[in-house]
């Protein structure tokens, strides 16, 4: 079916239009068949009463009289003419051998007649009549052909238009909906309620809307049980782990309460992670804001900077985005800390390409092997050498990263860079471009 | 005799309160307990001090409730460091806004809790009592700029919010709290000391260069904040206190 075309819009369309479009076509030549034929029989009938009847009055009637008659006999497409008329040829097309017969039926009885057609380019007939004294009488024909009324065309080119403005109509409606719902799941954020259906308009789109609102509900549900869970259990946890910090750091110096305080960091970064990663599928509950990116990354960088960390700005374009800052704020700061940890020092660029910001965070560590690149974003996903060096924190830092990127809007890809390192960057929303400061 | 501080601390759980005590009195300060709102209450009607810990989860009146009391209050010069559940932006947030002084996330270590007291009440003893504090939850208006001291945004005219660092941030708070007043470089060093970054007297020639790009001054004429030869800088603007967004 290759030949269809590729949007269901103007599948349907076509379907639609071509079935009525040859349904109305044929009711229209039947239509015309059926009055072609009546018409065509009521014609011959008069033809054969009316030729019998002039040619017995012409033939009684004495020939000086005969002229005088001609012009009553005469009819719209045939008249009478007293001599042998004009030459012709003797082939007929079956139309005019029908009309020959009827003559022939109407007054061959009596008189020898002939039928011969006149060349031109309509149709037009002879037939020559030899009346009892020997005289010849022709009979010249112009059939009509069928006449058709003038505003016929018009009124077909009205209907042809409103057959397509009907099919077109219809055709919106049952796509629109179609539209709208892809346009929802694609939006589908259950953390607004903004994201609803109309659930108004014909009963399968009010059902469909419907189920998909509740869907949405079950997904925002599920979301915010996760959440829950994750709080309720990291909220239990935080009494005993203060506890046992606090008695830890009591206690006697030595290796034991070290290893102690190290485990009780891991399980707090675990406990604390592990909200982050649940909270960062809403993309929490900030406002956008329309924030300064350039100078929004600098005092990022000068951040790390006052405490020592090698993380440079290079600079790059700045622009105006509206976007949510302190989620923003963690994904650089989760992309600079993951280089800071595995690569050394890490370099900040900002990038304005098509309307659209992309922060780079830039660093010349060991990368990571390309076929992982997309499994790194993974929860819980680690790299084999971050297992073994035991620096694996808790494997959720990318997640959340990630997470949080789609959430704003925006988008976290890693490539690794030609020379060396890992590329992490981050494409924002729509920009406008920058203040005049 | 030497002034000793004393300091309440507010939490349910008794083990994390006797635990806190007995390492703050080991260091030299004086302690007490409460468990809740109530006893906190009891005590601040007989007795003053120096700074309250107290945590956001408590049965009956939650510490946001507390503190906004306390603020609204004859305690309202008290300085309060809050203890959040988790260390996330809107807890953080919530805290100040309620008029917090600084804020630790549980769990939390000991050691830090004391260093975050002993932060506290050196900063709130800089300050030049006759000068009250911008209250958090408060835009501060200068010049073409606002302050949003609760999102920690800088605005220019046209609602685009500028990036500060967080030393960054500090010192213009600094500025903001006391314009057009005469800061020695001492001086602005103790008010911007933040928790992490050690700063020395050098690095705040630095970050006044900082702020003055952020907001767009002139280094050699700088509208904002002046150089006073031999003395420090000072914020050359008024400040204007404007309502709270929202």
């Amino acid at each position: 079916m290759s030949w269809l075309p590729r949007t269901l819009r103007w599948r349907l369309f076509l379907i639609l239009f071509a079935g009525l479009g040859l349904a109305h076509a044929l009711s229209f030549g039947v239509l015309f068949l059926e009055r072609y034929l009546s018409a065509r029989a009521v014609m011959l009938t008069n033809l054969e009463s009316d030729v019998g009847t002039s040619i017995a009055l012409l033939d009684r009637l004495p020939a000086a009289e005969r002229p005088q008659w001609l012009a009553r006999l005469a009819r719209p497409t045939y008249r009478y003419e007293i001599g042998p008329g004009l030459p012709g040829v003797p082939e007929l097309s079956p139309r005019a051998a029908e009309i020959a017969d009827t003559i022939n039926t109407a007054a061959g009885r009596q008189f020898p007649v002939t039928v011969e057609r006149i060349p031109g380019p309509r149709l037009h007939l002879q037939a020559h009549v030899t009346l009892s004294d020997g005289s010849i009488v022709t009979i010249d024909l112009l059939p009509q052909v069928m006449p058709l009324a003038d505003w016929l065309p018009y009124v077909l080119a009205v209907q042809l238009l409103l057959l397509v403005l009907c099919t077109w109509v219809a055709v919106r409606l049952a796509i629109r909906p179609l539209l709208r719902f892809a346009g929802a799941a694609e939006r589908l954020d259950p953390a607004s309620t903004a994201t609803r259906l109309d659930e108004g308009g014909p009963t399968e789109v009010a059902y469909a809307a419907t189920a998909f609102n509740a869907m949405r509900d079950r997904i925002a549900h599920y979301l915010a049980e996760r959440v829950q869970i994750l709080a309720a259990i990291s909220h239990d946890l935080q009494t005993p782990i203060t506890r046992m910090k606090l008695r830890a750091e009591m206690g006697e110096d030595g290796p034991d309460r070290d290893k102690l305080v190290n485990d009780l960091a891991e399980i707090e970064l675990m406990v604390r992670e592990g909200v982050a990663y649940a909270r960062s599928a809403h993309g929490d509950a900030e406002e956008p804001v329309r924030i300064d990116v350039g100078s929004f990354v600098e005092s990022l960088v000068f951040d790390y900077q006052d405490i020592g960390k090698p993380v440079q700005w290079i600079g790059g374009a700045t622009a105006v985005a509206t976007t949510r800052p302190h989620a923003l704020r963690r994904i650089l700061t989760n992309l600079i800390d993951n280089a800071l940890k595995f690569a050394g020092p890490v370099e900040v660029e900002i990038m304005a390409t098509a309307g659209r910001i992309r922060i780079g965070v830039l660093d010349r560590g060991p990368g990571i092997p390309d076929d992982q690149l997309e499994a790194v974003l993974q929860p819980f996903y680690r790299l084999e050498q971050s297992r073994s060096r035991d620096t694996g924190g808790t494997g959720l830092g990318l997640a959340i990263t990630h997470q949080l990127a789609r959430a704003i809007g925006g988008a976290l890809t890693l490539k690794n860079r030609d020379g060396g390192g890992l590329a992490a960057e981050v494409m924002l929303g729509a920009a406008s471009p920058g203040s005049d400061r | 005799m030497d002034h000793v501080d004393h300091v309440l601390i507010v939490d349910d759980d008794r083990e994390i309160r006797d635990l806190v005590a007995g390492y703050l009195k080991k260091n030299g300060l004086r302690v007490t307990v409460a468990a809740d709102g109530r006893q906190m209450r009891a005590f601040l009607e007989a007795d003053r001090v120096d700074l309250i810990v107290l945590d956001i989860m408590l049965p009956g009146d939650d510490g946001l409730v507390l503190c906004r009391e306390l603020r609204a209050g004859r305690h309202k010069a008290t300085p309060i460091l809050m203890l959040t559940a988790r260390s996330d932006e809107t807890d953080r947030i919530v805290g100040l806004e309620m008029g917090a002084d600084d804020y630790l996330s549980k769990p939390f270590s000991a050691r830090e809790l004391l260093a975050r007291i002993k932060a506290v009440l050196r900063r709130t003893r800089m300050m030049p009592p006759t000068l009250a504090v911008a209250e958090a939850g408060q835009v501060l208006a200068f010049g073409r700029w606002r302050l949003d001291t609760t999102a920690r945004h800088l605005l220019d005219q046209d609602g685009v919010a500028v990036g500060l660092s967080g030393a960054e941030y500090r010192l213009l708070r600094v500025f903001l709290d006391h314009p057009q007043r005469v800061l020695s470089r001492d001086q602005l060093l103790n008010l911007t000391q933040g928790r992490e970054a050690e700063l020395f007297e050098r690095s705040i020639d630095l970050l006044v260069s900082r702020l003055r790009q952020r907001l767009g001054d002139d280094a050699r004429e700088p509208a904002y904040i002046k150089t006073v030869r031999a003395e420090g800088y000072v914020l050359a603007m008024p400040v204007e206190t404007a309502a709270a967004r929202r």
